[in-house]
């Protein structure tokens, strides 16, 4: 063994320690902060990603509904559908603003304002266009008055 | 794998002992990253590649995150790209979506408010000297952000099911979604 390889040996030697000692010691971190923390963490974003997911579908469903529902508008006028386009177009709504405040509002206090904000307004939104199919002339007879002037 | 280096080595020099050392860490850590989460102190050698198990959730968190770090500017920005029309159709699909919520809220909270009925004010209205216009202006109020937002609204559909994604493409369903909303604004003024 000539001198160099000696100390390559040695070197070697004191790298594989301190190498092992500190990955001990982060192997022991991770799997602690893995078992407490990280497990729920991780299933909580599965679950929140699982829930965009469902929300996607769910918005495109709605938008093909609204679709559907235009001709059975103007073909069957009446309470039925009056209602459901008062549910459909506040949702839709709700969700298509929902989609701008998520691209231009930021920070984490005026998200959760804004939001609050928007499901105030659907609210109001729903209960008006409730109130108006209740007590007035309807969604579909409306726009059918509007069209007759 | 470590073990088939290790017996590769095990006859060699002292050298060869640091390098499957080395070799073991590199695989251990390379072993790691691939099953938990990125580790900004692993993270040199994958640093382009996303780790496998993270979510969309958190890659998204990441962007954001990133992006408030860097105070980049927001995302989709308004001002710094070259017009165009796909572009302006983008926009003009969230503008009426918004302009139709809003006029959709702005009618509800009149029917909470006003005291009188819709043909009431309607009639009213239409005995302006200006109400034709009025009523005018309100159907095409109407009409086109309707008809634009619901045939554009279907071009999207289209582009959630993969169809369409071709530039050629987007500007032949962007001109047939401007062509049709006119034609239909236009025939539902006439009627």
């Amino acid at each position: 063994m000539t001198l160099m390889d000696h100390r390559t040996y040695l070197l070697s030697t004191i790298c594989a320690t301190l190498f092992t000692k500190l990955h001990q010691k982060n192997e022991k971190k991770i799997t602690e902060r893995r078992s407490v923390t990280s497990m729920a963490k991780t299933q909580a974003a599965h679950s929140n990603s699982k829930a965009a997911s469902l929300h996607w579908t769910a918005e495109r469903m709605l938008s093909v509904l609204l679709l559907a529902m235009g001709p059975v508008a103007y073909f069957n006028p009446g309470p039925v559908i009056d209602y459901s386009l008062a549910a459909a177009l506040t949702l839709h709504g709700h969700w298509g603003l929902g989609q701008v405040l998520t691209d231009y509002v930021h920070g984490d206090t005026k998200i959760k304002m804004a939001n609050a904000a928007l499901f105030l307004l659907s609210t109001i939104t729903f209960t008006g266009l409730c109130y108006f199919n209740y007590n007035d002339v309807g969604i579909c007879k409306a726009v059918a008055l509007l069209w007759s002037k | 794998m470590v073990l088939l280096v290790y017996s590769e080595v095990n006859q060699d020099s002292n050298l060869n002992l640091f390098c499957f050392f080395c070799f073991f860490f590199v695989f251990r850590t390379l072993g790691r990253q691939s099953v938990c989460l990125a580790k900004p102190q692993y993270s040199v050698l994958y640093r382009h590649v996303a780790p496998m198990g993270s979510t969309a959730k958190e890659e998204m968190n990441k962007f954001w995150d990133k992006n408030s770090r860097l105070n980049r500017p927001m995302s989709p920005h308004i001002t710094i790209y070259k017009w165009s029309v796909p572009m302006m159709m983008s926009i003009t699909h969230r503008g009426t979506g918004v302009g139709l919520s809003g006029a959709i809220s702005a009618f509800a909270v009149a029917a909470l408010v006003l005291p009188g009925s819709y043909p009431y004010y309607l009639d009213l209205i239409h005995s302006l000297s200006i109400g034709p216009f009025l009523t005018g202006l309100a159907k095409f109020g109407i009409a086109f952000p309707v008809s634009y937002h619901t045939y554009n609204g279907i071009r999207h559909l289209g582009w959630d099911m993969g169809k369409g994604f071709k530039i050629p493409e987007v500007y032949r369903t962007g001109y047939t979604v401007i062509g049709l909303s006119v034609i239909t604004s236009i025939a539902l003024l006439m009627i």
